[in-house]
C-alpha cells in the first residue's frame, strides 16, 4: 500500500466510534429534538388481506389536540414508488395504502398530533371500511392452482419467476445416484436494536429527513422521486443506526409520508417506530423452501445440482423490491464446492404477510442450510464420510479464479485450510463436551460443520434498474494539517468510522486524533450507495485509497516548490513529504496545506488552489444485468469461512443448547482484526438465533402470532456460548489492500452447522434435519418417530441435569 | 405503544388505598411492581383510568417468619425475598424464584403481584398450590384468608373481589421438606412452556406429604393428585422416577397448544420434568 507509514492496519485496536456509543453520546434519530416538532402515528391494517371500502378521519380531526389525519387519497402531489426490472412484476406501491391492504400492519391512515400519547389517544377516530378477502400465508397457497391473485393484473402470485435447465444437470441426474430433499428456512426479523424512524423538516424550500436508513443517498432519490421534488433540494442524514442487519436497506412508507407531512404542516414532524409496530411493519426474511436434487459419485463427490427454489415474498410491497435475497441464494447455493454443474429455479411469490427482505447473510444461510444438509445426505446414502466429501469438493488455492455454475466468480480463498482448521478446534471442544456431560444417558452431543464462501461487494439495483456497487468519499486537508473526511455511508455498527480512520492514518500519515469522520449526511459526502452486503471496507478502503493518492500527488508537487527539489524526488514517510536522499530537507503536510489554501503565491506554476479530493471506487468486472439464463457476477470479491457448532441435547425435553461454536474466517486482508471478530460473533449470535429460537409465525389467517418480545424469541447472552474464532488472510487480487468483507459472515453458518450438529447429536434416531428452527417439539417428535425413549425413561439412568 | 391518558394516586397507608379503590372503583387498577400491568397499559390492552400505587405503603413492605407461616407483605419484590434469609423456611418458593423473568425484572415484580396477575404460566402461582399457601385480603369491610388452591380460576382470573387488595401471603413454614421447581422454557427467563413445583418429606429413604403443581400448561396452577397418590409414602427407588413421570403426563387434562409448543409436547414435558425431579430427591 501506499507508504504514509502509522501501519495500524492489521493491528488489533478499539474502535473510535465507541467512546460516544458508549457514553450515551451518539446521535440517533430518536435523538433529534426540533423548535415545534410534532410527532406523528400510523394507522395499520389489523386485516391481512381486503378492499379499503373507506377511511373517515372526521372523528380523529375533531380532537383539538390533532394536527393532521389523513389516509392515501389525502396525500396529494405523492407519487408511486418507481419499478424499473422487467423481470419482477409491478406492485404500484404508494406510501399508504390506497385500494387494498395485503397484511398485517400495512399503513393505512396517518395523525400527526403535538406528541406520540395525543397521536395514539386520536387512532380511534379514524374509521376503516375493511372488505376482507381470503388470505393467502404459505407458498403452496400462493401456487395453487385456483389461488386468489394478490394482484388482479397479474396472471398469477409470482413476483419473480426465472426457470433453470441445463442438459448437463439433467445428464448427470439420470446417470449418477440421487439425493432429494426439500429443506424449508423460516421467516425471521431481523430486530436491530434501534427500529426505524424518521425527523422531517422542510425550510426554504429545503427537505432535510433525519433517517434511519441504510442508504442516504438512495433514501435521497426516492424521495424525490416519490414527493416529486428536485433531488438537490433534498437532504438525508443518517449519521449513526442502532444496527440495521439489511432491515434499512428500504425506502420505507412512514419516512415519504413524514416527509409529505412535514411540507404539508410546515412543522418538523417525527415518528419512531415502536417495537410492536416493527415486528409487523418492518420486513421479515428467510422464509424460503428449496428442494435440492444432487447427483453424486461413488466417493461422494456431488457432479450436480438441481434445485427449485421458492421464496414467500410477503405482500410485495416494498421499494426496492425484496426478491434479491433469493437471487443470493441461488447465485451462491454450490459454494467453495466444485460442482460444475447446477440449475437453480427460483420462484418468489406474494402472500398476505409483511413484505420480506434483507436479512443479514441475503439468501445465503438459507442456501448454506440446504447444501451442507445436502452433503450429509450424500455422506449416508454414499458411506463416504462427509468431511472427506467437503475435502474432495473445496476449491484447492490454485483452483482460483473460479467460476461458479451461477455465474459468480470466487476470486481467491483457503477453503481447506479453514474446514481443516476448524475440525482441529472443534475436536477439542468437542471432547469438552462430552466430558462434561459423561455418565449423563439423557444427554446427545453432537458436531457440525458448515463450509461456504460468502460474496461480498454485491452489485445494487437501485434507481435504474441497472447493478452497480462503487462508493465515493471526499477528503480535504485543512490549513492546520488536519483532515476532514466525508463518507457517505452511515455507522450501523460496522465500524466504518474506525475503517476509514486507519485506512486514512496509513494512507497519508497523519495521526488518528487529525482525522475529522463525518458519515451519512448527503449534504457533506458524495454520492454513496450505502452500507449493506459486506461492502463497507472493499470500497470505502478504494475510495479513500483512491483520495488519498490523489492529495498525495498533488502534496508532493507542492512540497517539491516548496523545498526547491524535483517533483520526481519527493517521497512520503512518516506523514512529512522530503527530498529523497536529504531527509532533513522536509515539510509537514500542514505546511504543504498552507501553501495550498493560503499562501498560494508559494505554489509551484501549474498548480491549483486547495487540497483535497473527492474519489469514487467502482469495483471491476461485475456484470450490470444478468444474462439470459439468469446468470451473472454479482460480487466483486468473494471471503470464505468454516463453522463448526457443537450441541447438547437433552432427549427427555428435547432441549437443544450450542454450548460451543468454532470459526475460521477468511476475509482477506484484515483491517482490524477487533472489528473482525466482533462482527463475526454478533453474526453467530444472530445464526444461533434463527437455527433454534425467532420465528415469526402467522396463523392461517394472516394474524401475526409473534409480534411482541415474549413470543419473537431472541437469543440472549445466555443462549450464547463461548466463540472462538481464527483468521486465515488470503489478500482478495483485485481488492484495494487486498480486503474483502465480512459483515455477514458470522450469520451464514449459523442453520447448517446447528442442523448438521443436531442429526449428528440424534444420529441413533436417524433424524434428517430439513427444517428450521428446531424446536424442542421437532426433537421429542423425532425421537418418538423413531422408537426412541419416553420422556420420564432416561432418570432411572440418572445424572446431573 | 403509549399508554392512554390515566390520572395516578399514591397512597401512604392501606385505609387510604382501600378507600382510593372504593372511589374509583372499576376504573382503578392497584399498580406494585408494574412489570404486567405497565406492558399491559402501553399495549393499550388495559387503560385503567386511575392507578393506585401501593409500594410506597410502608405496613405492607415486611418478610416475617414465624414458627407457621413465612408472611410476605403485598409490596416486597422477588428480589427482596429472594436475598432473604428467611426465604430457607420454604424450599419450593426459594427453588421458584430463580426461574421467574430475570433479575433485573425480580427488582421490580413483587410476589402478591405475579399471584394477584395469576398467570397460567408464572412460577409462584404454582409454587403457592403446591405449598398450600394462604392470602391475606383486605376490603374496607374486614379481611379475609384465600387459600391458594382456591385463588387461581383461570388465566389471569382469581377469587379476589372488586375492592380488594392482596395485602400479605403467607407460605407454610416447613423449612426440612424438600422443595424443587423445574420447567422447560426455550430461553432463560421466559414463561414457561411446561413446569412443575414439587415438595416432599423425605424420611429414611421413603417420601410423604408429596405436593405437585404443574403450571403453564393450563389456564391455572393445577395440582397433579394422581402422581402425589403414587408417590405417597414410597421408598425412592430407581424406577420410581419413571412411574411418577409416566402418571404425570397421563393425568395432565388437556394441555394448551400455542407457537412454543403443542400439548403433546407439553403433557410429555410435564412427565420429564417429573421423573427428574423424583430422581433427584
Amino acid at each position: 500500500m501506499t507508504a504514509g507509514t502509522q501501519q495500524l492496519i492489521g493491528s488489533h485496536r478499539p474502535r473510535r466510534e465507541d467512546e460516544p456509543l458508549l457514553t450515551g453520546n451518539a446521535t440517533f434519530v430518536a435523538d433529534i429534538k426540533l423548535p415545534r416538532m410534532v410527532e406523528a402515528t400510523f394507522i395499520r391494517s389489523p386485516v391481512a388481506h381486503a378492499r379499503l371500502i373507506g377511511i373517515d378521519v372526521a372523528a380523529a380531526l375533531d380532537s383539538p389536540d390533532v394536527l393532521f389525519a389523513g389516509s392515501g387519497a389525502d396525500l396529494t402531489g405523492v407519487n408511486a414508488y418507481p419499478a424499473h426490472l422487467s423481470f419482477i412484476k409491478a406492485v404500484n406501491q404508494y406510501p399508504l395504502a390506497r385500494d387494498r391492504v395485503r397484511y398485517v400492519g400495512s399503513p393505512v391512515a396517518v395523525v400527526v398530533a403535538p406528541d406520540r400519547y395525543r397521536a395514539e389517544d386520536a387512532v380511534p377516530g379514524v374509521i376503516v371500511d375493511y372488505d376482507e378477502l381470503p388470505a393467502i400465508t404459505t407458498i403452496a397457497e400462493a401456487i395453487a392452482p385456483e389461488a386468489p391473485l394478490l394482484y388482479d393484473d397479474w396472471p398469477d402470485n409470482k413476483i419473480l419467476d426465472f426457470p433453470a435447465s441445463d442438459p448437463e444437470v439433467d445428464h448427470w441426474m439420470s446417470t449418477l445416484p440421487l439425493v432429494k430433499e426439500t429443506f424449508s428456512s423460516h421467516r425471521q426479523s431481523a430486530n436491530p436494536i434501534e427500529t426505524r424512524g424518521a425527523v422531517a423538516e422542510y425550510r426554504n424550500g429545503r427537505l432535510t429527513v433525519w433517517s434511519t436508513t441504510q442508504m442516504p443517498h438512495i433514501a435521497r432519490t426516492t424521495i424525490a422521486v416519490v414527493l416529486g421534488l428536485p433531488e438537490s433540494k433534498v437532504r438525508v442524514i443518517a449519521s449513526n443506526l442502532g444496527g440495521g442487519f439489511g432491515s434499512k436497506n428500504y425506502q420505507y412508507s412512514e419516512e415519504m409520508v413524514v416527509a409529505w407531512l412535514a411540507m404539508r404542516l410546515r412543522r418538523p414532524v417525527r415518528w419512531i417506530e415502536d417495537r410492536a409496530e416493527h415486528l409487523i411493519s418492518t420486513i421479515h426474511a428467510r422464509e424460503q423452501e428449496m428442494t435440492m436434487e444432487a447427483a453424486y459419485e461413488p466417493d461422494g463427490t456431488i457432479k450436480a445440482v438441481r434445485c427449485d427454489l421458492y421464496t414467500n415474498q410477503g405482500s410485495g410491497e416494498l421499494y426496492i423490491p425484496g426478491v434479491t435475497s433469493s437471487l443470493v441464494s441461488a447465485g451462491s447455493l454450490t459454494g467453495a464446492y466444485r460442482i460444475s454443474h447446477s440449475a437453480v429455479s427460483v420462484s418468489c411469490v406474494v402472500t398476505n404477510k409483511t413484505p420480506s427482505g434483507a436479512y443479514r447473510g441475503f439468501g445465503q444461510p438459507e442456501a448454506v442450510f440446504a447444501m451442507e444438509r445436502t452433503i450429509e445426505l450424500v455422506a449416508r446414502a454414499s458411506g463416504v464420510d462427509s468431511a472427506d466429501i467437503r475435502k474432495n469438493m473445496l476449491l484447492r488455492p490454485e483452483e482460483h479464479p473460479y467460476t461458479m455454475p451461477s455465474g459468480g466468480i470466487i476470486d481467491s480463498g483457503s477453503h481447506i485450510e479453514a474446514f481443516e482448521m476448524t475440525q482441529r478446534l472443534a475436536a477439542g471442544k468437542l471432547a469438552a463436551a462430552r466430558d462434561r456431560h459423561a455418565g449423563d444417558a439423557t444427554k446427545r452431543i453432537g458436531v457440525g460443520y458448515a463450509v461456504y464462501v460468502e460474496g461480498t461487494t454485491p452489485t445494487y439495483f437501485g434507481t435504474t434498474g441497472f447493478w452497480t456497487s462503487y462508493d465515493s468519499v471526499a477528503v480535504s486537508v485543512e490549513i492546520d494539517g488536519t483532515v476532514s473526511v466525508r463518507v457517505p455511508m452511515p455507522a450501523i455498527g460496522q465500524g466504518v468510522e474506525s475503517l476509514t480512520s486507519t485506512v486514512i492514518a496509513d494512507t497519508l500519515g497523519v495521526d488518528e486524533d487529525k482525522i475529522d469522520i463525518s458519515l451519512g449526511d448527503t449534504d457533506l459526502a458524495p454520492y454513496g450507495l450505502g452500507s449493506w452486503g459486506a461492502r463497507g471496507a472493499v470500497v470505502t478502503t478504494g475510495a479513500l485509497v483512491k483520495a488519498s493518492n490523489e492529495i498525495i500527488e498533488k502534496a508532493k508537487l507542492i512540497a517539491a516548490g516548496l523545498l526547491e527539489a524535483s517533483p520526481v524526488d519527493i517521497e512520503l514517510s512518516e506523514g512529512k513529504y522530503r527530498v529523497k536522499g536529504s531527509p532533513d530537507s522536509a515539510v509537514s503536510l500542514a505546511e504543504v496545506a498552507v501553501a495550498a489554501r493560503a499562501n498560494t503565491f508559494l505554489l509551484p506554476e501549474g498548480v491549483d488552489a486547495g487540497l483535497e479530493s473527492t474519489a469514487a471506487y467502482d469495483p471491476p468486472d461485475l456484470d450490470h444485468f444478468p444474462d439470459s439464463r439468469g446468470k451473472m457476477s454479482a460480487a466483486a470479491t468473494w471471503s470464505n469461512a468454516s463453522h463448526a457448532a457443537i450441541v447438547v441435547v437433552d432427549l427427555p425435553t428435547g432441549i437443544v443448547k450450542v454450548v460451543d461454536y468454532v470459526v475460521v474466517h477468511d476475509c482477506g486482508t484484515v483491517i482490524n482484526p477487533t472489528i473482525v471478530e466482533g462482527q463475526i460473533e454478533g453474526g453467530v449470535a444472530q445464526g444461533i438465533g434463527g437455527a433454534l429460537y425467532e420465528h415469526v409465525v402467522y396463523d392461517q389467517s394472516g394474524q401475526p402470532q409473534s409480534a411482541n418480545f415474549s413470543d419473537y424469541l431472541l437469543p440472549s447472552a445466555v443462549e450464547i456460548p463461548p466463540i472462538t474464532t481464527d483468521h486465515i488472510e488470503t489478500p482478495a487480487p483485485d481488492m484495494p489492500l487486498g480486503v474483502k468483507g465480512t459483515g455477514e459472515s458470522g450469520t451464514i453458518g449459523g442453520c447448517g452447522s446447528i442442523a448438521n450438529a443436531v442429526a449428528d447429536a440424534l444420529s441413533e434416531f436417524g433424524w434428517n434435519v430439513t427444517a428450521t428452527p428446531i424446536t424442542p417439539g421437532d426433537v421429542r417428535g423425532a425421537i418418538d418417530s423413531a422408537g426412541g425413549p419416553a420422556p420420564w425413561d432416561h432418570a432411572e439412568h440418572g445424572g446431573p441435569r | 405503544m403509549k399508554p392512554a391518558l390515566f390520572d395516578y394516586a399514591r397512597p401512604g397507608t392501606l385505609t387510604e388505598a382501600l378507600a382510593a379503590l372504593e372511589t374509583y372503583g372499576d376504573e382503578a387498577k392497584i399498580l406494585a411492581g408494574g412489570q404486567s400491568l405497565v406492558p399491559a397499559m402501553n399495549f393499550r390492552l388495559a387503560y385503567p383510568a386511575v392507578l393506585v400505587d401501593i409500594s410506597q405503603i410502608d405496613e405492607l413492605h415486611a418478610i416475617s417468619a414465624g414458627d407457621r407461616w413465612l408472611t410476605i407483605g403485598a409490596t416486597v419484590t422477588q428480589r427482596e425475598l429472594e436475598r432473604s434469609l428467611d426465604l430457607q423456611s420454604n424450599p419450593v418458593l426459594a427453588a421458584a424464584l430463580p426461574w421467574i423473568g430475570h433479575l433485573q425484572t425480580r427488582n421490580r415484580g413483587t410476589v402478591a403481584g405475579s399471584l394477584a396477575h395469576a398467570d397460567p404460566a408464572a412460577e409462584l402461582p404454582a409454587a403457592a398450590v403446591a405449598s398450600g399457601a394462604e392470602i391475606d385480603v383486605a376490603s374496607p369491610t374486614g379481611t379475609r384468608v384465600v387459600p391458594a388452591g382456591d385463588f387461581f380460576q383461570g388465566p389471569f382470573t382469581t377469587e379476589l373481589r372488586a375492592g380488594e387488595i392482596v395485602v400479605a401471603v403467607r407460605f407454610p413454614s416447613i423449612p426440612t421438606t424438600r422443595g424443587v421447581c423445574d420447567e422447560v422454557v426455550r430461553r432463560h427467563g421466559d414463561f414457561a412452556i411446561a413446569g412443575v413445583a414439587m415438595q416432599a418429606v423425605e424420611s429414611a429413604g421413603t417420601i410423604s406429604d408429596v405436593s405437585l403443581a404443574s403450571f403453564g400448561i393450563g389456564g391455572a396452577p393445577t395440582k397433579l393428585s394422581a402422581t402425589e397418590a403414587a408417590l405417597e409414602g414410597q421408598e425412592l427407588r430407581p424406577e420410581l422416577a419413571a412411574i411418577a413421570g409416566r402418571t404425570a403426563a397421563e393425568e395432565v387434562e388437556e394441555p394448551w397448544s400455542d407457537i412454543h409448543a403443542t400439548g403433546d409436547y407439553r403433557r410429555q414435558a410435564v412427565g420429564a420434568l417429573v421423573s427428574r425431579m423424583v430422581a433427584g430427591l
